[in-house]
């Protein structure tokens, strides 16, 4: 047998064979083991990694990030910020009007929420998109269980949160729920993504919907806040039509997502506990 | 010294890459990282093809585990996937001729979709090979990846010990 390096001899080459064998089983049923790892091991494992050997990768993955949107997306963050500074012109009136018959109702003030600001540092591999490595830990104030945003609607939730970074679990992972409801209350359900497709071409389900009840294409639909871990009111997707219907009992519609988790760069993730104008407050201190 | 001298610039070249696929990549393509190509994927396959394919099945077990640790939407996948690839690839360099630049160019994209095609199928997704991310932008990637080999071969083969007829 000829070996790439030269000719050698026959035995030292079935020894060598047999060596190169022996090496990849060896990676083979590590991989293996770390397939069957139970999922919070996993995590685990990345976290501590993270957060120690891959630190400047990671360091320098953030960096070329925010180098490239600081100049691509200047424009449009101006464009955005004056359609913002407009719209806030009249906040302060209707902030006022709400505070008014929210103390005519008896009904306090609605809790506020901190925002901590992240880049996605994406990767190369087709199952990226349904969990992402955001630039922000636990330093920087991000949970596990914290809701992620993006500009147009909710992104996931954060699953793990090591020193320095996150790691988010997407709509499109097959594991994420969300208490729903359509914009204007009237309809309940889960929204959950349909199984087994590609991260890039996932849709949503809104499930659980009474046979009763029917929701319009094109119909917003929002987080309903139960549960405990969403705010009521985050974008989620758009009603694309009836998925299916089970006999008599409820409806599954199609929803669009909002939000593309796979060309999302940048994000917010929410800290509970910001309470009202001291979270507005707290929210700007995180961010600069 | 010469022996000093090449195991330097090999080790620089694979730094290079590392930047490359850490810093260019992500300033280039941004959030559209599926057209991008897989700089570490291209390492991985620069070491297979002058490596015993033992050693390339470790440095694949290695790499993908780096992967895991940056997606970790399944665990263990790529370390997996980048496994079977640098081994397949170091005995795939014994039957082909590999100082072809045509044949290590075929080798960087075919890589690719063996990989995508081993991590979707070992992470569950298996319908998703019928889906345009696959179909589209598996092909995608393995075309710049290609390219970028291309490069790489053609102005830093020296550093990483490649022959070329």
């Amino acid at each position: 047998m000829r070996h790439p390096h030269g000719r050698v001899s026959g035995s030292f080459t079935r020894d060598a064979s047999r060596s190169d064998t022996l090496l990849f089983l060896a990676c083979l049923g590590l991989s293996a083991g770390a397939i069957a790892l139970p999922d919070q091991w996993g995590l685990s494992i990345a976290t501590g990694l993270r957060d120690t050997a891959l630190l400047p990768v990671l360091w320098l993955q953030q960096r070329a990030v925010e180098g490239r949107t600081s100049r691509a997306r200047f424009q449009a963050l101006q464009a955005e910020r004056d359609s913002v500074a407009y719209a806030a012109q009249t906040l302060g009136e209707v902030t006022a009007e709400n505070e008014r018959l929210r103390a005519l109702l008896g009904v306090r003030a609605r809790a506020g929420f901190a925002t901590v600001p992240v880049e996605v540092l994406h990767q190369t591999v087709p199952t990226d998109g349904r969990s992402l490595v955001l630039s922000a830990g636990r330093r920087a104030g991000v949970v596990a269980g914290a809701p992620v945003i993006g500009p147009d609607g909710l992104v996931g939730l954060v699953l793990s949160a090591g020193r320095e970074t996150s790691v988010a679990m997407t709509w499109a992972h097959p594991d994420f729920r969300v208490s729903a409801v359509t914009e204007d209350g009237a309809v309940l359900g889960i929204v959950a993504p349909s199984g087994g497709t590609d991260p890039s071409e996932s849709f949503l389900e809104f499930r659980g919907v009474a046979f009763r009840d029917t929701v319009a294409t094109g119909a917003l639909v929002v987080t309903s806040g139960l549960g405990g871990i969403y705010p009521r009111g985050l974008p989620i997707g758009r009603v694309a039509g009836i998925r299916k219907e089970e006999l008599g009992w409820e409806r599954v519609y199609r929803i669009t997502p909002l939000a593309n988790p796979g060309r999302l760069t940048h994000g917010l993730v929410l800290r509970q506990g910001g309470g009202g104008a001291e979270g507005q407050r707290d929210s700007g201190e995180v961010s600069r | 010294m010469s022996l000093r001298r090449d195991s330097g610039r090999l080790i620089a070249g694979f730094a290079l890459l590392a930047v490359l696929h850490f810093y260019a990549r992500p300033r280039i393509w941004g959030g559209d990282s599926r057209a991008a190509p897989d700089f570490l994927l291209l390492g991985l396959m620069l070491f297979a093809i002058r490596a015993r394919p033992g050693m390339a099945a470790l440095g694949g077990f290695l790499t993908g585990l780096l992967t895991d640790v940056l997606t970790p939407a399944h665990f263990g996948v790529g370390a997996l996937a980048y496994t079977l690839v640098g081994y397949l690839a170091a005995w795939g360099r014994a039957v082909f001729f590999p100082h072809n630049l045509m044949v290590n160019v075929g080798f960087f994209a075919g890589a690719v979709v063996v990989r995508d095609l081993i991590m979707l199928i070992a992470s569950g997704s298996g319908r998703a090979l019928g889906s345009a991310g696959f179909l589209i932008g598996s092909p995608l990637q393995a075309l710049t990846t290609a390219i970028a080999g291309t490069v790489v071969l053609l102005f830093f083969r020296k550093w990483f010990a490649v022959r070329m007829a």
